[in-house]
């Protein structure tokens, strides 16, 4: 069996059999993550050794549908897996108690094997289908405590968000498809010109909205309603993910104009978001907003031509980030919501959890010898290298000392406060368990680096200026936020910042209105077909009533009458019938005289 | 106007106004199928004076009596049956008493 399936069958097989046995989901979703873990780990060795495979399939003629190992899907299927196995670890102790974990556990399976399909997909029909899954998945996820108010609109919102900009992908990929004429994405990497520059982007619309980018980035943040381990998954690991991967991949497509339109977003993004996350008043949301950022940044060092950059920094953030969340997680556990001001005071609580939590938001700040800061000193010297780049570096400084600030912020209002008795024990093991090699990661990841780049066979530019610049920045955020509160330092903007910079009227204004205006421009349009025809028939309706009318009194009327007249004839011509045979003969005789006579004067009156 | 043929046109009147009277006076059915044998016979009578009188050339008009006279026999046939059943069913042919035919 090839590696490949190796990846993927598990968890599939996993969530089949959690979906079919009525055992302890836990153990299944752990066995089954568990081993696509290893699996994914021999792509990566075997990527090392300079060896890929490829799984093909019959699909459509001409074009098979492809799994593909090389370097770049290695490296994104053994992140998915362990992020995976982690957070599932995470999701033993916090679901322990939910009634529903069958499901829950289902879903995560499906959605981590729809992650590793997409990582590994070597053609755009495998692709597309991944990507959709995903979409799926996380609308199921999102949407899971669907008996709380407001959390089945919460996934429908993100769903249909997401599902907007997908658009983008498909028009994208068929462009694609069309100037190169084969599905595979190797291939189609060959693309130049105004097929390029058009389908990048259409792929760049579809990024934007699985990652959350301005200005389709509120939906992430009402995405909190799911399960916290949901958020966890969802924000390193897959579905915001999705959309960075997607750059990544057809990034050395990519021509001049494209990039700088990418690297707009992003750099945008990055501030913007960061501005929200500083607004922020309840921690999901907050980590959220941040999530945006990062991968803002990311877009930004897509958009500086160094996408290596972008992947080392989406995996360190991918470790940070789910770690964040998991603790995130610990404390709503113990507190029972997740706003600020619940929240005041848990860190003291949970120490150990506190530092993890800390570890992982000084490593996104960036702050040696963490792994952020090595991908974001990356990302600031990859702009300065770009050509024409130091707007760009410009945006990518600002981020970060957002970064600083709104992660110091989040510190500082966890652990100001008085602590409360919190609940303790196993379930708090589990989720520690999960939280803590994560964190761990997000400290020591940034060690892997260097044979990453080497893989990748891209070696990011390294400038000590980036360096300091980074470094300085990252410290000045975090200074800014643990002193100063959020809302003196965000001054006029924060009102805006309250409101999401919902850049006119945010998704609401540019999807939801004119796609529900449309809607209503078509329902009346039906409406009036719907009335024609009814008018339709009802015309014919009153045809028919008229029609059975003449039938009955007329037609019918005819035939009953003509029938009635001959019966009344008959009871008449029987009373001639005497049965005796000289009445009979006499009439015969008289009748036949008649018929002599009329003969014999006929001739006559001719 | 040939004599011969108004001789036996006028036998055949008599013959018919004979057999007309038996069909209808007599209530015996034997006799009311005499009767009608009577008419037919001067029906057939008459067209083999108009046959040999007025186109003796014609060979149709023997076929035509030939014919006719294989009918009556055919009648008589049916109707004696008719007379014969009645009478060993109700001991009788008098016509009077038979009305099972009244419609």
């Amino acid at each position: 069996m090839s590696p490949l399936a190796l990846v993927l069958l598990p968890t599939l097989l996993a969530a089949l059999l959690i979906a079919v046995l009525r055992r302890p989901p836990e153990i299944l979703a752990l066995v089954g993550v568990s081993i696509s873990v290893p699996a994914s780990g021999m792509l990566l060795t075997m990527a090392f050794a300079g060896k890929g495979y490829t799984l093909m399939m019959p699909g459509l003629p001409g074009m098979p549908l492809l799994l593909v190992s090389d370097p770049l899907s290695a490296v994104l299927s053994v992140l998915v897996a362990t992020v995976a196995t982690l957070v599932m670890v995470h999701a033993t102790g916090y679901m322990r108690k939910d009634g529903e974990k069958r499901r829950f556990f289902a879903t995560m399976l499906m959605f981590v094997t729809a992650m590793q399909l997409l990582v590994l997909a070597g053609d755009w029909l495998t692709f597309l289908g991944a990507w959709e899954l995903i979409g799926v998945s996380s609308y199921l996820l999102i949407g899971f405590w669907n008996r709380k108010p407001g959390v089945a609109g919460a996934a429908t919102r993100a769903f249909l968000y997401t599902r907007s900009a997908d658009l983008g992908l498909y028009l994208g990929v068929f462009v694609l498809i069309g100037a190169a004429g084969t599905s595979n994405i190797a291939a189609t990497l060959t693309t130049f010109g105004t097929p390029a520059l058009i389908g990048g982007l259409l792929l760049l619309l579809a990024a934007m909205g699985k990652s959350a980018q301005v200005p389709m980035q509120d939906w992430l943040q009402r995405a909190m309603a799911g399960p916290t381990p949901v958020s966890a998954l969802l924000h390193s690991a897959t579905l915001v993910a999705a959309g960075a991967i997607l750059l990544i991949r057809v990034a050395p497509m990519l021509p001049a104009q494209t990039l700088v339109a990418v690297g707009i977003v992003g750099g945008v993004t990055t501030v913007v978001a960061g501005l929200v996350a500083l607004a922020e008043r309840d921690l999901k949301r907050l980590l959220a907003a941040s999530t945006s950022a990062q991968y803002g940044l990311m877009l930004l060092a897509i958009g500086a031509g160094a996408p290596v950059v972008a992947l080392l920094h989406l995996i360190a953030h991918a470790a940070i980030k789910s770690g964040l969340f998991l603790g995130a997680g610990v404390f709503q556990h113990s507190r029972g919501s997740t706003g600020f001001e619940d929240l005041a005071g848990a860190g003291r609580e949970h120490p150990r959890i506190f530092a993890g939590f800390a570890i992982s938001a000084l490593a996104l700040a960036g702050i040696p010898p963490l792994a952020g800061f090595f991908s974001k000193d990356a990302i600031i010297a990859a702009t300065l290298a770009a050509p024409g780049g130091i707007w760009m570096a410009v945006l990518a400084l600002a981020g970060t000392v957002l970064t600083g600030a709104y992660m110091a912020r989040a510190l500082a209002l966890l652990w100001r406060g008085a602590p409360q008795k919190g609940e303790s024990g196993d379930e708090l093991q589990w989720m520690g368990l999960g939280m803590g090699v994560l964190v761990a990661l997000a400290a020591g990841l940034g060690a892997a680096f260097p044979r990453m780049e080497w893989l990748l066979g891209d070696a990011p530019p390294v400038s000590v200026l980036a360096m300091f610049l980074g470094l300085g920045a990252s410290l000045l955020g975090l200074a800014l936020g643990w002193l100063v509160p959020g809302a003196r330092l965000l001054g006029p903007l924060l009102p805006w910042a309250r409101r999401g910079f919902a850049v006119g009227g945010g998704m609401d204004g540019m999807v939801l209105r004119p796609a529900l205006a449309m809607a209503q421009a078509c329902n009346a349009v039906e409406r009036r077909i719907y009335d024609a025809v009814l008018a339709v028939g009802r015309h014919a309706m009153r045809l028919g009533r008229g029609t059975r009318a003449t039938d009955e009194a007329g037609i019918d009327g005819f035939i009953f009458g003509l029938a009635s007249a001959t019966e009344a004839a008959g009871r008449r011509a029987r009373r001639l019938q005497s049965g005796l045979i000289h009445r009979e003969l006499a009439l015969t005789i008289a009748a036949t005289g008649i018929i002599a006579a009329a003969l014999l004067v006929a001739p006559l009156i001719y | 106007m040939i004599p011969e043929l108004v001789l036996a046109l006028s036998i055949g009147a008599m013959l018919f106004g004979v057999g007309l009277y038996g069909a209808l006076s007599q209530t015996n059915l034997v006799m009311i199928i005499m009767g009608v044998e009577l008419i037919l016979a001067a029906a057939l009578l008459n067209l083999v004076a108009f046959w040999r009188y007025l186109h003796p050339e014609a060979i149709e008009g023997q076929m035509f009596v030939l014919i006719v006279m294989a009918v009556m026999a055919v009648e008589m046939a049916v109707g004696f049956a008719i007379a014969i059943t009645r009478f060993r069913s109700r001991g009788s042919v008098e016509m009077e008493e038979a009305r099972e035919l009244k419609g």
